[in-house]
């Protein structure tokens, strides 16, 4: 066997026109002023719009802890748990964009990507029996979420950019002010 | 290269994706002994109840195969692995060649000694294939009494009532354990599932078994006698204890079987060149410490994924995995994570109740080892994920057993994310041009 070989396909990686939506909890207020989050009022209009009103409710969630607010959707996992998870084949990975989307029509709430999903961003929508799920609004000009977001909590980015400010981020988390530069 | 994959389902498939993955060019043989393309298996009694339909039953789209350039050969039953000459033998005498082989034949239906079963009457049976449910949808038709019988209330024999409630008949389950679910569930739980069933026209005999089943001339059940001695009527007799590794054919190969198939950590079996996953599949379960089989969706898809890149050569290994599941009983979500029931007296158990909600969470020492969910399951997966690493989160216990249990993600998470203002280190970072689908290849 050949350990050398590497898990990951960098020239399938490349062809992916990957879109991710990044995170900046510390800017997130939850819109205590407004009422209801903005992020999460301008999903479930889109959501409602584009897979009719038995599918709507937001697929982003904002969760507060103590002050501290915290956007709660999709990690868009490269193996994820939420696919291998799915018995109807209802969720799977979009080749063109990389994405992992629902396809609701074969959804029957089992709830068993509910219970994988380690960040906890699948919802459980029971009256209408439908696991909710971001789907990186892939096939629009920028994701409702990001466009409603006027705090800068949510921002829109390519993949490359993307693991560069989680890098970024792992790496002040441990070495915080000895970085300067780059 | 060629490939031969025994089982068109979770294991299987997945193993073929990850062997196309990383060879375009082999050539993939997948073997079913079912006629049907790859359908969702457990699905089927949300077949019964029609929430899933002769459309929707696919698991994969329909130019799954071609797209993928697989072979797919339906109706193909295999009786014999010739590991020494590197053949997969089938019913009808024919040989296929091999270099690597993946073996995911999944489980077949346990039958406990039962008098009068007959499985070739049209209102008997198992419940596990397509088969099986469409046996069952002709037979409700012409049910006289619409009254029906499933032995076991395990999530076979829960989902086979259900389905069979869907179709207009009045349902029984006869349990051996104390309680529905009994594997997973607690006593309080059990007791409030029993009593959701029980609501929606699902009667439940716990602590009973089926000890005979009358008969009439044309070999079709009337009635069943219990072992309290007890007699119901029985249009339909539906047996679901569960499930045994379908490893039969593999005698003589070579192939080491203890229970189910026995795999090391790239899921090879005891034979080169040969891999195993799935429902028959012996792994390693890190919730009991011990090796186990674990029969649920998500592990047959890891482990079949983690077999077919070994299989393409690329190293890689498989961890273990552990026992979870969810269902929906009536609009009741229940989900059980590791372990449910402690048996050692140093584990500790925390409960929270009221009118719609039960959790209960299972701690051995600073680790969380098990956690049962009813009615509130959002964040199920957080706890999941936190089972199977082991992490410690005996503080957080209070805050999960109320539900808060996204507190742990953002307690771990904040700071990782937490990005000041104007921080010196993006550089000329933001010079970059933006990512937009037209400038990226």
């Amino acid at each position: 066997m050949n350990k050398n070989k590497k898990l990951t396909n960098l020239k399938e990686d490349l062809k992916k026109n990957q879109m991710e939506i990044m995170l900046y909890p510390s800017k997130c207020d939850g819109c205590i002023d407004e009422g209801m989050a903005a992020c999460v009022k301008a999903c479930e209009t889109h959501m409602g719009k584009k897979y009719g009103s038995k599918y709507t409710g937001a697929r982003i969630n904002i969760k507060k802890k103590t002050g501290k607010f915290f956007p709660v959707i999709c990690h868009n996992c490269e193996e994820a748990p939420c696919v291998d998870a799915c018995m109807p084949g209802a969720r799977y990975k979009d080749s063109e964009s990389g994405w992992t989307i629902t396809n609701y029509k074969k959804c029957v709430g089992c709830w068993m990507c509910v219970m994988s999903c380690p960040f906890g961003a699948i919802e459980r929508i029971g009256k209408d029996h439908f696991a909710s799920k971001c789907d990186g609004c892939i096939d629009e000009a920028a994701p409702k979420c990001v466009e409603a977001c006027k705090k800068g909590a949510l921002k829109r980015t390519g993949i490359r950019n993307y693991s560069y400010e989680r890098r970024l981020m792992v790496a002040k988390k441990i070495y915080g002010p000895y970085i300067k530069s780059i | 290269m060629k490939y031969v994959i025994i089982g068109n389902s979770y294991a299987g498939l997945s193993c073929a994706d990850a062997i196309r993955r990383f060879d375009k060019s082999g050539e993939v043989v997948i073997v079913s002994d079912e006629k049907y393309r790859a359908y969702a298996r457990p699905l089927i009694s949300y077949y019964l109840e029609g929430k899933t339909t002769d459309e929707t039953i696919w698991y994969k789209d329909d130019d799954y195969y071609e797209k993928n350039n697989f072979q797919f050969l339906p109706g193909k039953k295999v009786v014999s692995v010739d590991t020494a000459s590197k053949r997969v033998i089938t019913e009808d005498g024919e040989n296929i060649n091999y270099d690597k082989l993946f073996i995911g034949p999944g489980g077949t239906p346990f039958i406990p000694p039962t008098e009068g079963f007959n499985p070739d009457s049209p209102m008997m049976g198992t419940f596990t294939r397509f088969d099986d449910a469409k046996k069952m949808e002709k037979a409700a038709k012409i049910a006289k009494h619409k009254e029906a019988i499933v032995v076991g209330g395990g999530l076979i024999g829960l989902k086979a009532s259900e389905g069979l409630r869907g179709l207009g008949l009045h349902v029984t389950i006869v349990e051996l354990l104390p309680r529905v679910l009994g594997l997973a569930l607690d006593e309080m739980s059990g007791n409030i599932t029993a009593k959701r069933l029980n609501e929606n026209g699902i009667d439940t005999a716990t602590g009973e078994t089926v000890t005979k089943i009358n008969l009439d001339e044309a070999g079709n059940p009337t009635s069943v006698i219990l072992k309290s001695g007890k007699e119901l009527i029985a249009d339909i007799v539906v047996v679901g204890v569960g499930v045994r590794p379908n490893v039969g054919f593999l005698e003589g190969s070579g192939i080491k079987i203890d229970r189910g198939i026995v795999v090391d950590k790239t899921m090879m079996t005891s034979v080169q060149d040969v891999y195993a996953g799935g429902d028959a599949a012996v792994i390693y379960d890190v919730i009991n410490k011990r090796p186990n089989i674990i029969a649920i969706v998500p592990l047959a898809c890891e482990e079949g994924r983690v077999a077919g890149t070994n299989m393409a050569g690329v190293y890689r290994e498989y961890p273990g995995g552990m026992g979870l599941n969810s269902v929906e009983i009536y609009g009741l979500p229940i989900v059980t994570i590791g372990l449910t029931n402690p048996s050692n007296e140093s584990q500790k158990v925390y409960i929270y109740q009221d009118e719609k909600v039960y959790r209960k969470l299972v701690y051995d020492d600073e680790v969380l080892v098990g956690a049962i969910l009813l009615g509130d399951i959002s964040g199920s997966g957080i706890l999941s994920a936190i089972i199977r690493q082991g992490l410690k989160s005996l503080k957080y216990k209070d805050e999960f057993i109320n539900g808060n249990i996204y507190s742990f993600v953002i307690d771990n998470e904040f700071e990782i994310y937490n990005i000041n203002e104007g921080y010196a280190i993006r550089g000329d970072f933001e010079d970059l041009p933006e990512f937009s689908r037209a400038n990226w290849r």
